[in-house]
């Protein structure tokens, strides 16, 4: 047992004290600061550029212009402003002129007419330097369109209150049956559950990813430098194995602590507290149990992982053959992640409620169903009993590998060489 | 009772045998040379003394227990693959084997000190692995196999690599273990260094032991058939002489075989008629002759 704890802090120790370590957290912290305060920023540039300065030919389809601008005043933010150029006669001449209002910096762009037969609306051209943001020109459309059905209307000389009646939109609403006798969650909670979902996913793939290979190299290394010789000789390779564990996994905690803090603390800061609001997101929602679970998960997931990873890191000798190796692992752990990400649109799938019993899958999608779905009790137990058990099994099973791999040298042994050197070492 | 006993072990890796019929005891204060050509099963033998892989018949004990986890603390392991940390610290590895076996990390520490002091090397303390020369490596490794002053020690190939002077630097500390009571079991391909340090020995070939007991009495089961002779002047006709079977002419003498030990003195005898003579002798057989003999002789 005291030896289980010299292994873990020097794990940590050499771990805290390498420079990758201190870099890697650094970097990610600063990546996270500006992830957090992103849609704030966004927000700022996108009200800080103000409205579009769109040029027209002053005289040209007036009564289609006049209207339009009337439209667009009427906005509560319109990101348009229209600006009458003064042109020559003549196509050429005009577009001329407008490109020189462009160069000149009075307009950004100009709208072109091309009248249609019959008197009908003509169809309208943005022509200019640079694209119209997504934003600037479904306004513009939406108020040429607002244009049209007036200009149309007045044709059809319907009364106020027909036009009234045929703008009116349609109500609809959909409301789950659950919502309606409070069991189920509302919207907010959803969307809330559905970020906190994503988060830690993230959060796990990578723990996973990162620290997973981490043990398997390190093992790897030790075989291919041969300290191990004499770690073996010393310490019980079960201690070993679990000490190594433990203390990447204290080291990876540490580090999500941080990135954590650094993530809670910015978007604490007043500024970003509307910007998640206007998204639906509201932090005071989160379930506690809902936290539980991810930690509980977290912790299987990355225990389950681990054991993975250093059973193949204690099966190859050169640290060049380690990627081919993990390979399967690494297989595994993108078809969780990447089952949980689809499945994010439909949490209740029978696929998903499958797969959330498979171990390897389960610390993915059983969070996924918990926060998105409503799993009955049952369900989610034999889930996590699964998991347990499969944990337990893949840790014995890793120990074994491990003490029988540590010892062979050369190239990576087949499943069967394996079997037989297990026999023959008798453990 | 002996420190350590190996008694009948064998172990087989599928339908290979590794190990087969050995028997070895090593006691307090004993330097026990385990020699053999590679793939002997020398290391196997190691590994199974230190715990790594259990013998499949056969017993080994220590202090006249069987194998046990407490008996770690009591073990030094010196392996012939060397290899440390690269890129930690001597002292922080050094210390954390040190901790591994039992000891405290202030013990730890203190005794890597006097270590490092011993070797000339204190200024290494901070330094990191892969900074040492190869030399300075195999120092720090050869403290991290003692820091805990081990009860059974087991070196294989303790000296390979080194230069003269630190051969006999570690030489000497060895010597110093084995009269401060700690069993050595020891592998060697040097034999000039078994007949310096090792009281008893075995030789190993293709799994099985072949020839054992203690140094001198192997010997003497071997015949003195070399004879050495320097002379002031050239001595003629010693290849005519009976019972001469070669002859060769060194720089500063003549080196020849004999098929059995009465025929030296005529060799001397002639040899003085001649002249005057500066050395005469008739060699024990060197145990790299008998080596060679024992496994040279199998292999045909």
């Amino acid at each position: 047992m005291n030896n289980l704890w010299t292994v873990t802090a020097f794990t940590m120790r050499t771990k805290l004290r390498g420079k990758s370590f201190l870099t890697m957290t650094i970097l990610i912290s600063l990546l996270l600061v500006v992830g957090s305060n992103l849609p704030y920023l966004i927000d700022k540039m996108a009200k800080g550029g103000g409205a579009v300065k769109v040029g027209y030919a002053q005289g040209e389809q007036a009564e289609v212009m006049t209207a339009l601008s009337g439209v667009l005043a009427s906005l509560p933010e319109p990101k348009i402003e229209l600006v009458p150029v003064e042109t020559p006669k003549g196509e050429t001449e005009r577009s001329e002129a407008m490109k020189q209002a462009i160069e000149d910096k009075t307009i950004k762009g100009y709208l072109e007419f091309e009248s249609a037969q019959g008197g009908s609306f003509p169809s309208v051209t943005y022509l200019s330097k640079k694209t119209l943001s997504e934003d600037a020109s479904q306004q513009l459309q939406a108020a040429l369109q607002t244009v049209k059905t007036d200009a149309a209307v007045k044709d059809a000389n319907l009364t106020q209150e027909q036009l009234a009646k045929l703008s009116e939109p349609v109500a609809f609403d959909s409301i789950r049956l659950d919502e309606l006798d409070g069991s189920g969650k509302t919207q907010e909670e959803k969307d809330t559950a559905l970020l906190l979902t994503y988060v830690i996913l993230i959060l796990l793939f990578m723990s996973v990813m990162v620290s997973g290979q981490m043990i398997a190299s390190e093992i790897t290394s030790e075989k291919s430098s041969r300290v191990m010789e004499i770690l073996v000789t010393s310490v019980a390779p079960l201690q070993q194995l679990f000490g190594r564990v433990l203390g990447t996994f204290v080291v990876a905690v540490l580090q999500l602590i941080v990135f954590v803090a650094v993530t809670v603390g910015n978007l604490s800061l007043p500024h970003n507290k509307d910007s998640f609001a206007s998204l639906g997101i509201d932090f005071g929602n989160v379930d506690p149990l809902m936290l539980i679970f991810a930690v509980l998960l977290y912790l299987a997931g990355f225990f389950l992982y681990a054991m993975l990873f250093a059973a193949i890191g204690s099966i190859v000798s050169r640290t060049e053959d380690l990627g081919q190796a993990v390979m399967p692992i690494t297989m595994i752990t993108l078809a969780g992640f990447y089952i949980a990400i689809f499945g994010m649109n439909s949490p209740e799938s029978s696929f998903i409620t499958i797969c959330s019993y498979i171990p390897f899958f389960s610390p993915f999608l059983l969070f996924l169903r918990i926060g998105l779905a409503d799993p009955a009790w049952w369900e989610i137990a034999l889930s996590v009993g699964i998991l347990l058990a499969s944990i337990l099994a893949i840790g014995w099973l890793a120990a074994k590998i491990y003490r029988t791999g540590v010892l062979l040298y050369g190239k990576r042994p087949s499943i069967a060489e394996l079997r037989k050197a297990m026999k023959a070492y008798k453990v | 009772m002996n420190r350590l006993v190996v008694n009948q072990v064998v172990k087989h890796f599928g339908d290979r045998t590794a190990v087969n019929g050995l028997r070895l005891e090593v006691g307090e204060g004993e330097i026990y040379g385990l020699l053999g050509a590679n793939g002997a099963g020398k290391t196997t033998t190691m590994r199974m003394v230190l715990g790594l892989i259990m013998p499949d018949a056969g017993e080994i004990t220590y202090l006249g227990k069987p194998y046990s986890k407490e008996l770690l603390p009591l073990m030094g392991y010196l392996p012939e693959e060397r290899g440390m940390y690269p890129k930690i610290k001597v002292s922080e590895q050094v210390v954390y084997l040190g901790q591994l076996r039992g000891m405290s990390r202030k013990d730890a520490d203190r005794s890597l000190k006097y270590w490092l002091d011993r070797f000339d090397i204190p200024e290494h303390y901070d330094k990191k692995m892969e900074e040492l020369s190869k030399g300075n490596q195999q120092k720090v490794q050869f403290i991290a196999a003692v820091i805990h002053s081990p009860k059974i020690l087991v070196l294989d190939e303790a000296f390979s690599g080194l230069d003269p002077v630190n051969v006999e630097l570690l030489k000497s500390t060895v010597k110093e273990l084995r009269d401060g009571g700690t069993s050595i079991l020891f592998s060697t391909h040097r034999m000039e260094h078994v007949e310096e340090l090792c009281r008893n020995i075995t030789i190993m070939h293709k799994s099985r032991p072949v020839l054992q007991g203690p140094v001198k009495e192997i010997k003497k089961k071997f015949p003195m058939e070399r004879v050495m002779l320097s002379a002031e002047h050239p001595v003629e006709g010693l290849d005519k002489l009976p019972g001469v079977s070669s002859l060769v002419k060194h720089e500063h003498g003549y080196e020849m075989k004999i098929s059995k030990p009465e025929v030296a003195q005529n060799i001397l005898q002639h040899a003085l008629a001649q002249g005057p003579i500066r050395r005469f002798e008739l060699m024990e057989p060197s145990l790299n002759e008998i080596f060679i003999r024992t496994v040279g002789e199998r292999h045909e």
